[in-house]
């Protein structure tokens, strides 16, 4: 039995017709590779060390272990690539091998990344709440002194904030620094937060690295309570007292890294790696609202107001908007109803509930900000 | 066989891959990478390359790639090696002022582009040095930061030049690449020059400037447009007008890309063996319908699904009496379903557009070079000998992690 093939010795391109027999005297059994004219002898491989690689369709693309890389049996057509098997019967063993390996080392690789993958999400966490210790408060505030320009800069298109009241004196401002400063004390935190009240037509509180905190004046109008104003305001100085900001700054720049390595975009460019990046920040960021709602509840029992107020006011604002309730894992405020049965978890009841701040210091800041009057009538035409 | 008759002879190149074939290599590498966690995609990568080389068939020899993915997936663990830097760099800045910050990313962007061109010449060079025929290997040689080099400066000059002066730059990075190509022993030769791709190139520019130019200045002068906020949006004629304008940018794109390959591989040679490259406008043109369909065919089809999973949904919720949107509502409030719904249909709308492109435009643009090419006397290459092997190279590395390996 025999079969035809093409034939390169790997060492020059001179390609040619060969044919092939098995000769089963030689020791070791030997492939006998002869001119298809001539017949001449050109080469003789021993037939255990030949193998099998990978080619395209209707044909066979043989190799040798004991020869140059590149020198190559090329058998085409069905009826010489049936005799070439039979001839040779343990072809396929080594890409039977090889495919085997690949499995292997692709299993490994994939436990390997799912490893670090479950270790990073149940991780980061801790290790960002270690590695924030290590950060100097003195640069946190830095931090939040650049993050501060940068966000005024984008929220107010450059314009700068338009502060509700300037004077740091006023009966408002005065009520707010007591507040804070009641809720921090003792508690041992290396920064003096200092709430800065905006006008803003978003409901919206925040708080930067560093200890400053913004108020906007749309969540002050929507606040009907003493104790719905108080609650929200003591969960954003949860985010300073936790150093949330900087924890999110920690993870958020190695979750990059992480989704690059799963999606091999390591410039992070791709919507991809922008979705996969969010979602697993987000994750974080869930973690730190709840510790702040804690934050606010423990500080609510401590000063004797209702905690319940921060909820109400959530849910308030959250009720204009259904569909972001359908897409919360994406928005950076947990579930109403999640927050709502955690936060009433942690409430204890208050004996003698006495008012966070005065009629008087309440009614300043409702009148901080003011709704902007309506426009002007038109001027009543005179009839002269 | 006479010297003359062998001088005489060319030789064809063929391409015998069908499309089905390297559908059926795609979706099964697409299943395989969820499992994997994307690490399939180097498996993936080295299953499609078996598939294009195997069947482009040179003179009646097949190409063979000999590369494997486990070398792709180490390639980018050390490609990781270069991020770590860059990663660690940006964070400490994202922490400095303002106007820091704004320049720090400058470089950020700067730095990518410039280890881009290493990256694309590397990734050349894996792929060359991985390829075979007639049992010898093919090489890349040069160095990759001088290729690099040369790229990053000639883009500067590209940007200064408002793009005037791309025919300079192709044609200068065109013959590093192929002047350090080797086949073997023998280095292959590229004589054509910028005039390759100046007539092509400036027409192309100058006809997309002329119809870009000319509807927006017609729109406004016509006021044939409408504000929504600040942004202007075009009537009724602008859309048509600007409907053409794609038309005209998809053709001048086929002309070009089909001219300068087709001249520029046209004067690429090795020994004596001369390439010859011939491919037509419409061909190409004809790949960007047919993908253009495809795409509004795969969107039709993701719609309908969507419009009938959300219907049976909406079905569902009325069952119990009460069709309000806040009961279907209630049905996406479980977040883990609710993500994993999202992500699921990502991908398998990232997957689509993938399949198509890879299927009709990497595809349709191969075989149109492998049919197109011819070789006249291929038999002067039979005296090439092989070179030691390249075992320098682990593997194509940065082009991974940047995302610009083709093929």
């Amino acid at each position: 039995m025999e079969f035809a093939a093409r034939y390169t010795d790997g060492l020059t391109a001179d390609v040619r017709d060969v044919l092939c027999v098995i000769d089963l005297a030689a020791d070791p059994i030997a492939l006998v590779i002869l001119d298809a004219q001539s017949r001449e002898v050109i080469d003789r491989w021993p037939a255990l060390e030949v193998y099998l690689l990978h080619s395209r369709m209707m044909e066979l693309r043989v190799a040798n272990r004991q020869k140059p890389s590149g020198a190559r049996l090329a058998v085409a057509g069905i009826n010489d690539m049936r005799s070439a098997l039979n001839l040779l019967p343990q072809l396929a063993q080594r890409q039977r091998a090889d495919s085997w390996t690949q499995f292997r080392i692709l299993a490994l690789a994939t436990a390997a990344l799912a490893s670090v993958i479950v270790a990073y999400l149940y991780g980061i966490p801790l290790l960002a709440d270690r590695l924030v210790a290590y950060v100097p408060p003195a640069w946190e505030v830095k931090i939040g002194d650049t993050a501060a320009t940068q966000i005024e800069a984008s929220m107010t298109k450059g314009k700068g904030y338009v502060l509700c009241d300037a004077d740091p004196n006023s009966v408002a401002n005065l009520a707010i620094a007591r507040f804070v400063s009641n809720v921090f004390d003792g508690l041992g935190s290396p920064f003096r937060p200092h709430v800065t009240v905006v006008r803003s037509n978003i409901p919206n509180a925040f708080a930067l690295p560093g200890g400053r905190a913004y108020y906007l004046s749309t969540l002050i109008q929507a606040s009907r309570t003493p104790d719905e104003f108080a609650g929200v305001l003591a969960h954003e100085l949860g985010h300073v007292y936790y150093r949330h900001g900087m924890e999110t700054l920690i993870a958020s720049s190695t979750t990059g890294l992480l989704v690059g390595f799963v999606l091999g975009d390591m410039t992070g460019i791709s919507a991809a790696a922008a979705i996969g990046t969010n979602l697993i920040d987000n994750r974080f960021s869930r973690r730190a609202e709840a510790q702040a709602d804690r934050f606010a509840a423990e500080a609510a029992a401590r000063l004797g107001f209702s905690s319940k107020g921060l909820v109400d006011l959530l849910e308030r604002v959250a009720s204009d908007d259904e569909f972001s309730r359908a897409l919360a894992l994406f928005s950076n405020h947990p579930l109403t109803d999640e927050r709502r049965r955690a936060l009433e978890a942690l409430e204890v009841p208050v004996a003698h509930p006495k008012p966070i701040f005065t009629d008087v210091e309440w009614q300043a800041i409702r009148d901080m900000c003011p709704p902007p009057l309506p426009p002007p009538l038109p001027k009543q035409i005179s009839a002269s | 066989m006479s010297t003359a008759q062998a001088q005489g002879r060319i030789g064809r190149v063929e391409f015998t891959g069908s499309r089905h074939e390297l559908m059926l290599v795609i979706l099964r590498g697409y299943s395989l990478m969820i499992p994997t966690l994307g690490l399939y995609r180097f498996w993936l990568a080295t299953w499609k390359r078996r598939f294009y080389w195997q069947n482009t068939v040179i003179d009646g020899d097949p190409l063979e790639y000999t590369g494997t993915a486990t070398q792709l997936l180490f390639g980018f663990f050390f490609a990781l090696a270069f991020f770590l830097p860059i990663y660690i760099g940006l964070f400490v800045l994202s922490m400095q002022e303002s106007t820091y910050v704004v320049f720090g990313y400058l470089g950020a962007v700067v730095i990518v582009w410039f280890l881009m061109g290493y990256a694309v010449y590397r990734a050349r060079d894996f792929r060359l040095s991985r390829t075979l025929w007639r049992g010898i290997r093919f090489d890349l040689r040069g160095n990759a930061w001088a290729y690099a080099f040369r790229r990053f400066f000639w883009s500067i000059l590209m940007l200064v030049t408002l793009g005037l002066v791309y025919p300079w730059m192709a044609s200068s990075l065109w013959k590093y690449r192929w002047r350090n190509t080797w086949f073997g022993d023998r280095r292959f030769e590229i004589a054509g020059n910028w005039r390759a791709f100046a007539a092509p190139y400036y027409g192309a520019y100058l006809l997309n400037l002329l119809t870009v130019g000319g509807t927006i200045v017609w729109s406004a002068y016509s006021h044939d447009f409408f504000m929504v906020g600040a942004v202007p949006l075009p009537g009724p004629l602008s859309t048509l007008l600007a409907i053409g304008c794609v038309i005209v940018f998809a053709l001048s794109l086929a002309w070009y890309r089909t001219r300068s390959a087709s001249r520029m591989l046209s004067t690429v040679s090795c020994g004596e063996a001369k390439l010859s490259v011939k491919i037509t406008t419409g061909a190409l043109f004809g790949q960007f319908v047919a993908y253009v369909f495809a795409v509004a065919g795969v969107l039709l089809l993701l719609l309908l699904t969507v419009a009938i999973v959300l219907g049976g949904v909406y079905a569902m919720s009325s069952a119990g009496g009460k069709a309000d949107a806040a009961s279907l509502m209630s049905m996406f409030q479980s977040g883990t379903l609710n993500v994993a719904l999202l992500i699921l249909a990502y991908l398998i709308v990232l997957g689509a557009f993938g399949l198509l492109a890879d299927l009709i435009l990497s595809f349709g643009w191969w075989r149109l070079l492998a049919r197109g090419a011819t070789i006249t006397s291929p038999d002067s290459l039979r005296t090439v000998r092989s070179t030691a092997e390249d075992r320098a190279l682990i593997g194509q590395g940065l082009a991974d992690a940047l995302n610009v390996g083709a093929y």
